[in-house]
């Protein structure tokens, strides 16, 4: 028999549906009393988010692992004696060596550009079921973390901190669709708008329409006042491909980010601005080919020899 | 008496929820990955009354609100698994072929989970949220499915059990 519903059902389905558009209503009213709920969750959950980042450090990049099979075949062999490598002197310790090396990259890029840097460690990742993304870090407002700070890696930018508790911070990454970020592009200091695309590319849309751009810029971010939510001069990404449209209206280019967002064990939270600009300064080296040593033999015949016959 | 029996299974969604935030959440799997809580709650409504199932969705829901990485306000997870939590426990309800044979639960739980996506992404455009490029989007909405595919029958003897334990009936599964 099929379900017909009555009267006290229908009014359980109608109070249900109100309570929840009033709680849309309250949260968009800036009604604190949600705010805290929401607190109050994340500041219960971080000890079990800990203990959980603990518990599958082992398996945590396997996924992301498999996810990569498709690359091409040198890349392949490429990683495999990398791998190889790595797994040669990363046998033991591997986690924390690795973490140890993620921190001195972000060290060296937050000297480099003159940023005051708090360390976090990266300790639950958000579901991308909401259509976000984001991170949760091991760093909050006691570590002198507030909102709308800038936070990097060893790479460059990876966000922006949304939230941030007493013990932890939700961190914005720069692929979530709803990221915003002023741009410039290194050296000929045109500007634009990078918008994030829910994976690691993004895509810059350039203020002046005269101005031309080219694959392979670096680009960089143009800071905000006071450095929040944005610092100056972090390395964002690089142009990988250019819309050039002749009837569009703002110029287009697709930009591949430097930081690897499903890899992140280790981050820094800028928490203070540069007393000056670092510019260009932070712009990563492009790789130079290794030149192949080239061996030229020259073979002369040798005076004193003779053609012998076997006797 | 079911109210009763209703306020028994919020300690289970609470584990599962704590389960979802400090570990499936770090797993960092392909294709987007799964949501547990969601996966649980639309199983368990399935297996409810119309209202029962109603009543998870709005406690489910509130718990996915609640989480440090919902894009939307309060209440906006909470509204969209009321209403799938009631059309899957009455797409069930009443038909014993449906409730009683796994297959079929496991494509309403599917299909009830892309759905939900769906009108969450609808309700959030009206909201004014930006939600990305539609191959992300249509990328995550079938790495959803195939996870929830994966999933729901690996879990749907447990959550049987429990549904019949909670609400003291008998397991058809």
């Amino acid at each position: 028999m099929r379900y017909g519903g009555d009267n006290r059902g229908r009014l359980l389905i109608i109070v249900l549906i109100v309570t929840s558009l009033f709680l849309i209503t309250l949260d968009l009213r800036g009604v604190s009393v949600i705010d805290g709920l929401r607190n109050g969750t994340q500041t219960a959950l971080t000890p079990f988010q800990k203990a959980g980042s603990w518990a599958l450090t082992p398996f945590r990049n396997f996924a992301s692992d498999v996810t990569h099979l498709g690359r091409t075949r040198n890349q392949i062999e490429k990683l495999k004696s990398e791998n190889e490598k790595l797994r040669n002197t990363l046998q033991s310790r591997k986690t924390a060596d690795a973490q140890l090396k993620q921190l001195k990259s972000v060290l060296n890029l937050a000297g480099s550009g003159g940023y005051k840097v708090v360390n976090a460690k990266v300790i639950s990742q958000g579901p991308n079921t909401s259509f976000t993304q984001t991170i949760t870090i091991d760093a909050g407002t006691t570590s002198g973390i507030r909102n709308n700070m800038t936070v990097i890696s060893g790479y460059g930018l990876v966000g922006v901190v949304k939230v941030a508790y007493s013990t932890s911070a939700l961190v914005q990454l720069a692929s979530d669709p709803a990221f915003r970020i002023g741009a410039r592009i290194a050296k000929s200091q045109q500007i634009g708008i990078l918008s994030g695309q829910g994976s690691r590319r993004g895509v810059l849309e350039l203020l002046d329409n005269t101005t031309t751009v080219k694959v392979g810029d670096a680009l960089l971010a143009r800071g905000s006042d006071n450095g929040r939510p944005f610092v100056p001069g972090v390395p964002i990404g690089e142009v990988t491909s250019v819309d050039n449209s002749p009837g569009a209206v703002t110029q287009t280019a697709e930009v591949k980010f430097y930081a690897n967002f499903s890899t992140l064990g280790v981050v820094a939270v800028v928490v203070t601005n540069p007393e000056a600009d670092p510019r260009d300064s932070l712009v990563p080296a492009k790789p130079r080919p290794t030149p192949l040593p080239t061996v030229t033999i020259y073979a002369s015949p040798s005076p004193s020899s003779s053609p012998t016959t076997e006797p | 008496m079911t109210i009763r029996r209703y306020l028994f299974s919020i300690p289970i969604f609470l584990v599962i929820y704590t389960l979802q935030e400090a570990f499936i959440s770090q797993l960092r799997l392909p294709l987007g990955g799964f949501s547990i809580l969601l996966i649980f709650t639309l199983i368990w409504a399935t297996l409810s009354t119309p209202e029962v199932g109603a009543l998870t969705g709005f406690g489910a829901g509130i718990l996915m609100d609640l989480s440090q990485s919902s894009p939307g306000p309060m209440g906006h997870w909470t509204l969209v698994l009321i209403l799938a939590g009631y059309g899957v426990a009455f797409l069930g309800y009443g038909d014993d072929n449906i409730r009683t044979n796994p297959i079929n639960i496991v494509l309403i739980t599917t299909a009830g989970l892309v759905a939900s996506q769906l009108v969450f992404l609808l309700i959030g455009l009206l909201l004014g949220q930006a939600l990305g490029s539609i191959s992300h989007v249509l990328f995550l909405l079938a790495g959803s499915a195939f996870w929830t595919a994966i999933v729901s029958p690996l879990v749907l003897k447990i959550v049987s059990f429990t549904h019949a334990n909670v609400f003291g009936t008998r397991s058809l599964i």
